[in-house]
């Protein structure tokens, strides 16, 4: 796989959230009509979903933690594949990753970079995969993926210039928890 | 295998490789910098973050406590050498620094570790900034507590030490041949000698009529606007001449001044061709040692 079948295997995942007309964020498919995000990106209970090919459709929020910043949304009729969700434990510091997002409304934009550090940035803080990459607002709720492909994370801020993403297996935990 | 995927695991198996010999630093408040274990029981950090002489921990890469004592500074190049007793932690592997290109593929490590990648993006001493000998100009981020830390090629070997504090804007590592240097030298005399003159120069344009009368080719040399006191140049040079070479070899930029002063010239003497009051004369002079300055 070169860097552009890579960046198209990630997009197909990858969709835009907007709030009427601006774009708000990104968002990743994990099952079949569900929509992983950032909380802090779907401030309301229903969000305007983009496909990769232009399709819009209407997300409902049905699991919302503000803590976790995450949220789940149901897209009926999305008609995408989940994505692959890459294991944690061949994912080390260097790996090369990648991001798709949608930063200032650039649709589909394409960053890669390494991992830099995998844990909290101070003790006793929450689990990220810190990414030595350039994400910009719009990347929120958007995928962090593997060299294959596999989505690793859940890009949700940025921090002194480091990526940070909320590891794949604590979203798989709160999917699960929404059900 | 997949390109990309065999680009990850060398990235990766790089950091691991380069990591076991890398060391977080404790010597100033706060933020702990980064060092490398260069030789056996020598630790190379940057400079500008050790500000205690006295009193230096370091953590090991498997996380323990180890005391350090400084061994030298080498200001010049931002690099300060430290002694540590961990016969157990491997010593880097150190790649070839000359056989680095502009363009090529090169890790940042931090305790830890941590990385981020890049590419070298020039080398070679930038435009007007005063550094003893070449530097990488790097196209990656040196992220807070980076500096002191490896530049480390795509197979794992450290070619360089990374530092923030030799330019605001600028990203730069010290080469590793220039490191291994000066760790010889600090572990030997625990200081890096510098051949001194004594004087602050700048430089001038020759008129055309001195060029024309002295049958010289150069346009610039160097005015002399500060000569101290107890200096190799104090009684010899005055404030004013123009000095237009030192042993035959012409002179046109300060920088150009300190390189002729190596380390090795100390103790020898000196011919400068000096223009005082429109005539062209010889001087005579010793090169002297510079004092040393903290940090």
């Amino acid at each position: 796989m070169d860097l552009a079948a890579l960046a198209a295997t990630v997009r197909r995942i990858t969709v835009e959230l907007t709030d009427t007309e601006r774009v708000v964020g990104s968002g990743v498919v994990w099952a079949t009509d569900r929509v992983v995000t950032n909380a802090h990106v779907v401030a309301r209970p229903h969000v305007m979903v983009r496909r990769a090919d232009g399709g819009r459709l209407d997300g409902r929020v049905v699991a919302r933690d503000r803590h976790a910043d995450l949220a789940l949304l149901h897209v009926p009729g999305l008609g995408l594949s989940a994505a692959a969700i890459g294991p944690a434990d061949e994912l080390h510091v260097g790996s090369l990753i990648v991001a798709v997002g949608h930063p200032f409304g650039v649709r589909g934009a394409l960053t890669t970079g390494i991992v830099h550090a995998i844990g909290s940035l101070g003790r006793g803080g929450r689990p990220w995969i810190q990414g030595d990459l350039r994400l910009a607002p719009g990347n929120s709720g958007g995928p962090l993926a593997d060299a294959r492909g596999r989505v690793v994370g859940i890009n949700a801020m940025i921090v002194g210039g480091l990526a940070l993403a909320i590891p794949a297996s604590e979203v798989t935990r709160f999917v699960r928890a929404a059900g | 295998m997949d390109r990309l995927l065999a680009l990850s695991n060398e990235l990766a198996a790089a950091v691991e490789h380069a990591g076991r010999a890398v060391f977080a630093v404790h010597a100033r408040p706060r933020l702990p910098s980064t060092g490398v274990h260069w030789r056996s029981g020598f630790v190379v950090t940057a400079n500008h973050t050790v500000h205690a002489d006295e009193g230096l921990t370091l953590t090991r890469p498997d996380g323990q406590s180890v005391a350090a004592t400084l061994v030298g500074r080498d200001p010049g190049r931002d690099l300060a050498v430290l002694r540590v007793e961990a016969p157990d932690v491997p010593v880097a592997e150190l790649g070839d620094s000359a056989a680095i290109h502009v363009g090529h593929v090169v890790l940042a490590l931090g305790a830890g570790p941590r990385a981020s990648w890049g590419v070298v993006s020039a080398i070679g001493a930038a435009g007007g900034r005063s550094t003893d000998g070449d530097v990488f100009s790097l196209d990656l981020t040196l992220y807070a507590g980076f500096s002191g830390g490896p530049l480390v090629d795509a197979q794992g070997h450290v070619v360089g030490i990374n530092t923030s504090g030799m330019s605001r804007q600028m990203q730069l590592a010290i080469p590793g041949s220039v490191v291994s240097q000066s760790l010889d030298e600090l572990a030997r005399h625990g200081r890096i000698a510098h051949g001194y003159l004594g004087v602050g120069t700048q430089p001038v344009r020759v008129p055309e009529s001195m060029r024309q009368q002295l049958g010289l080719d150069q346009e610039l040399a160097l005015i002399v606007v500060d000569v101290q006191a107890g200096s190799p140049a104090a009684d010899r040079l005055l404030i004013g001449d123009v000095v237009l070479s030192l042993d035959g070899q012409a002179i046109t930029d300060p920088l150009e001044l300190r390189r002729m002063l190596r380390a090795e010239r100390i103790g020898r003497r000196i011919a400068a061709r000096v223009v005082r009051g429109g005539q062209a004369r010889e001087v005579e002079l010793t090169v002297g040692e510079r004092p040393p300055r903290s940090r």
